[in-house]
């Protein structure tokens, strides 16, 4: 009986958080607009009248874009971390952070998703074997 | 966010012509991916980077949706609800790994997936798209083939329904003979040809006329506050004329233009003399024409044209000639004679070069009228 009551508690309590939850969403605007992922959402067949599922689909996306983001950002820091040894110690003079398709593609790969693009091209088999010929 | 790749005008014109279905979309996901980014840190970003995370936004939002209608159709149902998105989240977020994945059976209410949700929201600041989207994409109406009862026909045949669109309407595939229907006839044609020329003729010679007496007029007062066209016109010829030429000319050519502030007085005279014999020149044209169209709110004009010089002129039948002759087209063939007499050297300015024109006009015409 008690162990009843409480999981209704818990329950009741998780739903409300979840009600509520949803009632702030109609406030709260993602920052990937609404026509959009009502668009997409069509396209895949989701149909829901309701604005607040939308925008939870979005807010989530958000998330997970951001998760992504941050995991570049901190490759990108730790990158420039790594080659800001010597000289400039005392004076980190701001460098621009840009996110390239390096971090970008480390980041993903936690992910399970692969945008590794090709490291060089050789246009003949023996390009980078000459260049070991010449150093001799 | 500032972009890094440097875009060529090529490149430009290459976008706008390869377009895909899907571009407004994308575009606008990049925008919002690019304020996620520049939120979080970032200054800048290359092209490609961020075209990849909006392309795989993209995706996230689609799977969700996808996977959020599979979980509702299993459920019997065909409208989602929340606790099919709370699935659909914990499905894609499995691969990363979220609190509570490894349990079989837990409440979605107390989905932890959620819950990071719900404390993103709370945490983080609320930054909105950055411009108003529009619904999109735009579904237009499409104009559909009326059926035969929206006609008001009947089909031909017994076995066509006539809910269905209608035929089209005979005149459009079936071939019939098609003539003039209007009489062509040749003489009224060159009639009417003939009266318009005249009209443009007349109205050409009253416009001359109308820039003479003007010219006239500007120089009986003598003055001389703008160095205008017509008073230029007036100065230019008085030197042209008196035949004092080269003094004339040159005072009014030498780029100062309070130009008839020359020798005053003698301005003043040979002006009536010169613009007695301008309108002389172009007196017999005007008569010939005036005699043969009449024209309105010529007759008080006619007091310049009491002094008659003993010019023989001959006419042709070709009025056409005498519309030619006022023609710019001999205006422009005069060009390379006159600069030619000259003899200058040194640039021309654009007010010079109208001067030039002006006393071609004048030199010209009592040389064509002769030809008439």
């Amino acid at each position: 009986m008690n162990h009843n009551q409480q999981s209704n508690e818990v329950r009741h309590d998780d739903e409300n958080a979840l009600s509520d939850f949803l009632a702030s969403l109609t406030d709260y605007t993602p920052t990937i607009p609404d026509e959009l992922v009502e668009h997409y959402l069509a396209k895949s067949g989701f149909q829901c009248p309701d604005v607040r599922l939308t925008r939870l689909v979005a807010v989530a996306a958000q998330k997970f874009v951001s998760d992504i983001a941050i995991d570049a950002l901190q490759h990108c820091k730790a990158r420039q971390a790594a080659v800001v040894r010597d000289k400039k110690d005392k004076q980190q003079k701001e460098k621009r952070l840009i996110m390239s398709m390096e971090d970008l593609s480390k980041a993903l790969q936690e992910y399970g998703v692969n945008v590794k693009h090709q490291e060089y091209f050789a246009d003949n088999p023996s390009a980078g074997l000459e260049s070991a010929s010449r150093d001799e | 966010m500032s972009n890094e790749g440097i875009v060529d005008a090529d490149e430009f014109e290459d976008s706008k012509v390869r377009v895909a279905a899907d571009e407004f979309g994308r575009s606008i996901a990049k925008v919002a991916i690019g304020q996620i980014c520049e939120r979080i840190g970032f200054d800048s970003s290359n092209d490609s980077a961020l075209e990849a995370l909006a392309d795989i936004a993209i995706r996230y939002v689609r799977d969700l949706g996808k996977t959020a209608k599979f979980y509702a159709n299993v459920a019997n149902r065909t409208e989602c609800n929340v606790f099919d998105v709370i699935q659909s989240l914990e499905d894609l977020d499995s691969s990363t790994g979220f609190p509570g994945g490894s349990e079989a059976f837990t409440s979605l209410l107390q989905s932890s997936a959620m819950k990071e949700i719900i404390e993103y929201v709370e945490v983080v600041e609320e930054v909105p798209f950055a411009q108003p989207v529009p619904r999109f994409p735009i579904v237009r109406n499409r104009k559909l083939i009326p059926s035969f009862v929206q006609m008001g026909e009947t089909p031909e045949f017994k076995h066509v329904p006539d809910w269905l669109p209608a035929f089209p309407d005979p005149h459009t595939y079936v071939y019939s003979p098609v003539w003039n229907e209007r009489t062509s006839d040749p003489r009224s044609d060159k009639v009417e040809l003939a009266r318009q020329r005249r009209k443009a003729e007349s109205s050409l010679l009253s416009l001359q006329k109308r820039l003479l007496s003007s010219g006239s007029a500007v120089t009986s007062t003598s003055e001389v506050s703008n160095g205008s066209k017509k008073s230029r016109f007036l100065a230019v010829t008085d030197g042209q004329t008196v035949n004092d030429s080269t003094e004339g000319e040159k005072a009014a050519l030498e780029g100062d233009f309070n130009p008839v502030v020359l020798p005053g007085k003698r301005v003043k005279e040979s002006s009536m003399e010169n613009h007695v014999s301008i309108l002389e020149t172009f007196a017999p044209v005007i008569e010939a024409l005036s005699g043969r169209v009449s024209e309105s709110g010529e007759n008080g004009e006619r007091d310049f044209l009491d002094k008659r010089p003993a010019v023989r002129l001959n006419f042709n039948n070709g009025r056409k000639m005498m519309g030619d002759s006022l023609d710019l087209r001999l205006w422009n063939r005069g060009t390379g004679r006159i600069s030619s007499w000259f003899g200058r050297d040194d640039v021309v300015d654009d007010k010079k070069r109208r001067a030039e024109y002006i006393l071609r006009q004048s030199m010209e015409n009592p040389l064509d009228l002769p030809q008439l």
